[in-house]
C-alpha cells in the first residue's frame, strides 16, 4: 500500500534535516526508475535534493543529456518560488528552462509524494501543474465535499499502483489478485472519480487525497 | 423623500460608515507591490488572515495617514484562520461593537488600498449556518457567508453591518467565496494568541482518508464508511496505542465515524490527556484500542 508521508516534514525549504526520513516513509513498488538530473542553487542543496531523488529509487546524475527529467529548484527570486521539472529532451539550453509551456511546475513546499509521483509523469512525458494552494482551496470546512463516492482501501491500493506506472497485469501480480479483480477494481475507480483515463484517474486520485487527508 | 435622495442619503450613509471604520484598518506590507488587510484590534494588536501571512516574524503595517511601523507575529491560530501581530507604536483604535449576521443584510467589507487609505466593497450576507469546524480543525461559531468578491490584498479586513457594527474578519474560502471568521471566534482566539501564541488541540498523530468499507464488513461495523489510518506519526499517541497504518476507523468513543468532521470536533483543548477508545476494523474484524490523547506539538 503506498502511505502518504506524515506531516509537513516534505517542505523544499528543510530538505537537508529530514528528507531521508519523510522519503522513507513514502513506499513505492519499484517499478519505474527515472534517470534525474539536479539543478539547484547551491552544492549542498542539490546533494539533499539528490538524496531525497535516490530514495524514492530513482538515479541522479551529472549528465542533463543522460536524464529523462531535469529537476531545477527555482531561483529563490519570487514569493512563490518553485520546482521546475522538464523532460529530458537534449535540445535547447536547460538554464533557460524556468516557467515556459513545456516545463512542468510544482510549488516550493510541494510533499516528496508529490515530486516523486510528478518526476514519474514528467518521465511519461506528460506536464505537470500544481494549483497554487493558497489561491483555489481557501479556508476550507471539513466535509465540504462529502456527497461524493468513497474508495474502497483495495480501490485506494490499485489507484496508487497506477500512479507508480503499473499495468492491469503488473498490479494483479504486485496485489497478487487475478487480472479479472484488477480491471474491476479499475472500472469502479474511473466510475467513482468519473474519469476515462489512468492518467486522469491518477491525476485525480492524487488531488482527492490531497484535499480529504487530515491530521488528527 | 423622492427617490434621489433617498439614494443620496444612502451613499452618504455608507461613506460615513467607511470613514468611521478607517482608522481600524492596517496594511500588513507582504513586499514593495503586495499587501494583506489586518483590523487594528486594540491600540496595540493588528489581527489578520492566517492562510495568506506569509510564515516570517515580523513584517511593517501601515496605519492610517500612511504611517509605518514595525509589527511582529504574535501567534498564529490555522484552525480558525486567525494570526495576531502586535505593533510597536500604540494609536488610537475605536472600539467596536458586534453585529450578529442575518442572511439579506447589507454589509460593506472593508479593506487596505496599502498607503493608509481604507477599500470598500458592498452586498449582503449570503447565508447563516451553524458553528462549523475547518479542515485544519478549528472551530468556528457561525458560518457566515457573504455576496461579496473582495481583491486578494482586501482580505483580512473587517465586515461591518449597515449600523457600523461588525461581523468579523473576512478571508477567503474554497473558490475565493467570501467568508466571515465571525467576531465570537476572534474573541475567543485573539486573547488566547496573545497569551500562549498558538491555540492547543487534541492530537492523535495519525493523517486519515475517509473511505467506503470492503461489503462484507460493513455489518460487522455498522457502517458503509470510515477513516483508514494513512500514516502515523512516530511515538505520537496512535502510536502509542498499537494503531497501524490500514486501520479503518469506525468510532470515537463509542460514536460512529463517518467522516473526519466527527472526530476533529472531539479533539479540542479539553480533550487534551483523556483517554478516548478508538474502535477500527483490521484484517476482518472490528478492534478496540484505547488512545491518551495529546496536546498537537506546535508548528
Amino acid at each position: 500500500m503506498t502511505i502518504a508521508p506524515f506531516g509537513r516534514t516534505a517542505a523544499i525549504g528543510d530538505v537537508p534535516d529530514d528528507a531521508p526520513e519523510a522519503a522513507a516513509a513514502v513506499t513505492h513498488a519499484p517499478l519505474q526508475r527515472v534517470h534525474v538530473h539536479v539543478r539547484a542553487r547551491s552544492a549542498a542543496r542539490r546533494e539533499a535534493l539528490e538524496r531525497m531523488v535516490e530514495a524514492w529509487g530513482h538515479v541522479t546524475g551529472p549528465d542533463a543529456h543522460d536524464a529523462d527529467v531535469v529537476l531545477t529548484e527555482g531561483d529563490g527570486s519570487s514569493a512563490d518560488e518553485s520546482i521546475v521539472l522538464a523532460s529530458g529532451a537534449p535540445q535547447g539550453d536547460y538554464t533557460s528552462i524556468q516557467r515556459g509551456d513545456q516545463a512542468s511546475t510544482l510549488a516550493a513546499d510541494s510533499t516528496p509524494a508529490q515530486i516523486d509521483a510528478a518526476l514519474r509523469a514528467v518521465a511519461l512525458g506528460l506536464v505537470v501543474r500544481s494549483a497554487p494552494a493558497s489561491a483555489d482551496d481557501g479556508f476550507a470546512a471539513l466535509g465540504d465535499e462529502s456527497l461524493r463516492p468513497l474508495l474502497t482501501p483495495r480501490e485506494i491500493e490499485v489507484l496508487a499502483a497506477m500512479a507508480a506506472g503499473g499495468t492491469n497485469k503488473m498490479i494483479a501480480r504486485q496485489l497478487d489478485i487475478s487480472l479479472h479483480t484488477v480491471k474491476f477494481h479499475v472500472e469502479s475507480v474511473f466510475r467513482k472519480l468519473g474519469v476515462r483515463t489512468r492518467a486522469e484517474a491518477v491525476a485525480k486520485g492524487i488531488e482527492r487525497q490531497r484535499r480529504e487527508t487530515i491530521e488528527l | 423623500m423622492n427617490e434621489s435622495e433617498f439614494l443620496a442619503g444612502l451613499s452618504a450613509s455608507l461613506t460615513a460608515r467607511v470613514a468611521a471604520a478607517r482608522s481600524s484598518i492596517a496594511a500588513i506590507r507582504l513586499s514593495d507591490e503586495h499587501h494583506l488587510t489586518g483590523i487594528l484590534w486594540r491600540a496595540d494588536v493588528v489581527v489578520t488572515s492566517e492562510q495568506s501571512l506569509p510564515r516570517r516574524d515580523e513584517f511593517t503595517v501601515v496605519l492610517e495617514d500612511s504611517k509605518r511601523v514595525g509589527a511582529r507575529v504574535a501567534g498564529r491560530d490555522p484552525g480558525t484562520n486567525i494570526a495576531v501581530l502586535r505593533i510597536a507604536e500604540h494609536p488610537s483604535a475605536t472600539p467596536w461593537s458586534p453585529a450578529t449576521a442575518q442572511p439579506g443584510s447589507i454589509v460593506l467589507a472593508l479593506g487596505a488600498d496599502g498607503a493608509g487609505d481604507a477599500t470598500a466593497r458592498l452586498g449582503v450576507v449570503n447565508r447563516v449556518a451553524p458553528e462549523w469546524h475547518s479542515v485544519a480543525g478549528g472551530r468556528i461559531d457561525q458560518r457566515v457567508v457573504l455576496d461579496i468578491r473582495l481583491g486578494r490584498s482586501e482580505e483580512g479586513g473587517p465586515v461591518i453591518d449597515a449600523a457600523g457594527a461588525y461581523l468579523g474578519m473576512s478571508t477567503f474560502g474554497p473558490r475565493r467565496r467570501v467568508l466571515v471568521i465571525p467576531a465570537a471566534t476572534l474573541e475567543r482566539v485573539v486573547p488566547a494568541l496573545l497569551q500562549d501564541g498558538r491555540i492547543a488541540r487534541g492530537w492523535l498523530g495519525i493523517a486519515l482518508q475517509p473511505v467506503a468499507v470492503p461489503e462484507p464488513l460493513q455489518q460487522a461495523a455498522g457502517q458503509s464508511s470510515g477513516l483508514m489510518v494513512m500514516s502515523i506519526a512516530d511515538g505520537g499517541p496512535a502510536a502509542k496505542a498499537g494503531v497501524v497504518a490500514g486501520d479503518i476507523v469506525v468510532a470515537l468513543d463509542g460514536t460512529p465515524v463517518r467522516r473526519a468532521r466527527g472526530v476533529a470536533a472531539r479533539l479540542g483543548a479539553d480533550s487534551v490527556g483523556r483517554s478516548a477508545d478508538l474502535q477500527v476494523i483490521r484484517a476482518g474484524g472490528v478492534v478496540s484500542l484505547q488512545v491518551t490523547i495529546e496536546a498537537r506539538p506546535a508548528g
